[in-house]
């Protein structure tokens, strides 16, 4: 392997690993505040995509792709609310409600896929890269888009670390995740944190499926996939801290790359999973887990 | 033997009877198909709640269990030529292998970090059939496997007089067996975990062993299902990973209830009879069921069967029930 191949190899895996921190953040986001997982969220970003796409794409209503980002984010932000307020918030009080949690957002992928194939149909569908072109990068030529994933996924995760640390919103969302009773007591009103928590979880997913919808093609199942990659991706680093989150996604992103290029497409999966197995075998919570 | 004609026993055998009358009645072999498919989907489901339900596991690889055995007996019956008779079988043998894997790091975790492992080993077998082409007909899936066959008699023919009987035997089987399972020693140290873990293992109960051991059971008549499944419709096909099966089986244990053997068998039939009378509108269907599924949890977790002990007990209190079942007795 000459030293070409390794940087493409090198590239490709941070690539990844910038759409699996997008994706797996807002899982690991939803799951510290609220204490569910959702299993909607790969459908999120198969509905941000198309949003992106019908608004945005020539093909489209051909508004350009700005239009077509917020849009999608809006709307992402809404139906993540929308979500939380039908499939979480009626069971919270049960005591089974991880259980229940994981059946209702199952439900919901489902419905929100078909809806998905009814609305935009089977076919194929791609949006335009957000800059053309390709750039010279170390000694391989990637596209221009792929920099900018690589650039704007750490950049959207510093402004949600920002926004959590810094802002009061954010400081109650890290209070709420931390212990409910107590942020009722001092009087905050929970439910709307909970909200707004899985909004922000849906607008990330969104975000990383526009980008997403670019590299690849856009069907009712775009996210199937890349969610049960983010589900590795939680596993691995363990859920509950955004930090172990992160960095488990680029070390999947490199790992998926290399076994890639070594192993082949096909087995990779495979691979992927008895990493995981493995490290749950030595730690049950994953590498940075707390919970 | 009074014992057991009364109460509950009497219905299920009432229930069984009519099914085993049911296609000398009824002469459409199509309707004799959807009840195959509700068998197969009574055994998915009432299986799935062992582990689900009664254990409390929050399983999500059982349809790769179901898979393992559709995808076991049709390597076996097609590609080695073993005959179906001994494929079906052996295919719950599969299943239990399977489960036996996904146990291994599902042991030592607890909650969501279960749903999560055993949902990507279901995703890890789906990629798994989908890349190994060779073996597996990769997407296209395996199609025109061996039927069931006795000399020269195709089980097809006759409207599938054979397979109906042969599903139900296996329904019957399998409802026997959970049955005794969950009024075993084993079925009660299972519950006792699920409701009191700290205190089942204060007294002895192993809960790695009993998670195995739970996982392993329920897989066993799944793994026969999925082997019976592939010999009757005569294809392996990929299909089976997706939404649309593991949103169907769901909906069976909740709309039928959890924490109990009729109430998924009583889902399947109810929801296989709803969803093929919805079979024109396309996606639309997984838009209702999983509306459904959602709708039923909101309004009424405890599902039909519990709907319907409640209105036995009901009807027990007002003394019409007894009066009914003693006409039916003869007494």
């Amino acid at each position: 392997m000459d030293i070409g191949t390794a940087q493409s190899v090198l590239l490709s895996g941070i690539v990844l690993g910038s759409l699996y921190a997008l994706m797996a953040t807002g899982l690991s986001l939803i799951w510290t505040t609220l204490g569910i997982f959702n299993f909607a969220h790969g459908v999120f970003m198969t509905i941000g995509a198309f949003i992106a796409w019908q608004i945005g794409a020539d093909l489209g209503w051909g508004m350009g792709p700005a239009a077509g980002i917020a849009v999608a984010i809006a709307a992402l932000i809404g139906l993540g609310c929308l979500s939380e307020f039908i499939l979480v918030r009626p069971f919270l009080r049960r005591p089974d409600v991880v259980l229940v949690a994981v059946i209702t957002t199952l439900s919901a992928a489902i419905f929100l896929e078909n809806s998905a194939l009814l609305v935009w149909g089977g076919r194929y569908k791609q949006l335009p890269p957000l800059i053309k072109g390709k750039v010279g990068m170390l000694s391989t030529a990637i596209s221009t888009h792929e920099v900018l994933i690589i650039a704007v996924a750490p950049l959207t995760l510093f402004a949600l670390w920002a926004f959590l640390k810094f802002t009061r919103t954010g400081s109650a969302i890290r209070a709420v995740a931390q212990n409910r009773e107590s942020a009722l007591l001092m009087g905050m009103n929970v439910p709307v944190l909970y909200s707004l928590a899985f909004g922000l979880s849906a607008a990330l997913a969104g975000f990383a499926g526009i980008l997403l919808g670019s590299i690849r093609f856009i069907t009712p199942g775009l996210g199937n996939e890349p969610l049960v990659k983010a589900l590795i991706v939680a596993i691995f680093g363990g859920l509950g801290s955004l930090g172990g989150t992160i960095g488990a996604a680029y070390v999947i992103g490199l790992m998926e790359a290399i076994s890639m290029f070594f192993i082949g497409l096909y087995w990779t999966p495979a691979v992927l999973f008895g990493v995981m197995i493995s490290v749950l075998l030595v730690r049950p919570t994953g590498l940075f887990g707390k919970r | 033997m009074r014992e057991l004609l009364t109460g509950p026993n009497l219905a299920r055998l009432i229930c069984l009877l009519i099914l085993i009358l049911l296609p000398l009645a009824v002469p459409s072999p199509y309707i004799r198909h959807l009840l195959i498919i509700t068998f197969i989907y009574a055994i998915v489901a009432s299986n799935w709640d062992l582990s689900l339900g009664y254990a409390g596991v929050f399983n999500f690889g059982h349809i790769a269990f179901f898979a393992a055995g559709v995808y076991g007996s049709a390597i076996l019956s097609k590609t080695i030529g073993i005959t179906p008779w001994l494929t079906i079988p052996l295919a719950g043998v599969i299943g239990v292998i399977a489960a036996l894997i996904v146990c291994l790091p599902v042991l030592r975790l607890k909650g969501i970090y279960v749903v999560l492992v055993t949902f990507a080993f279901s995703q890890l077998c789906f990629q798994l059939v989908l890349s190994q082409e060779e073996i597996t007909g990769g997407s296209m899936g395996m199609p025109l496997l061996p039927p069931l066959k006795i000399g020269d008699y195709n089980f097809a023919r006759d409207g599938k007089f054979g397979y109906y009987y042969v599903g139900l035997f296996l329904l019957v089987l399998s409802t026997i067996y959970l049955h005794r399972l969950v009024r075993s020693r084993f079925g009660t140290s299972i519950i006792a975990l699920r409701d009191n873990e700290d205190y089942a293992i204060s007294r002895g109960i192993s809960l790695a062993r009993q998670r195995m051991l739970t996982l392993g059971l329920s897989a066993f008549f799944t793994g026969v299902a999925g082997g019976f499944y592939s010999t009757y419709v005569r294809v392996a096909s990929p299909e089976i990973f997706g939404f649309g099966f593991l949103s169907l089986a769901l909906s069976m244990l909740l709309l039928g209830g959890l924490n109990s053997i009729y109430g998924p068998i009583l889902g399947a039939f109810v929801i296989t009879l709803l969803s093929e009378a919805m079979v024109d509108l396309g996606p639309m269907r997984f838009l209702i069921i999983s509306a459904l599924i959602i709708l039923m949890l909101l309004f009424y977790p405890g599902g039909l069967i519990n709907a319907l002990q409640q209105a036995s007990t009901w009807s027990l209190k007002s003394g019409k029930a007894e009066k009914y079942f003693r006409m039916l007795v003869g007494r």
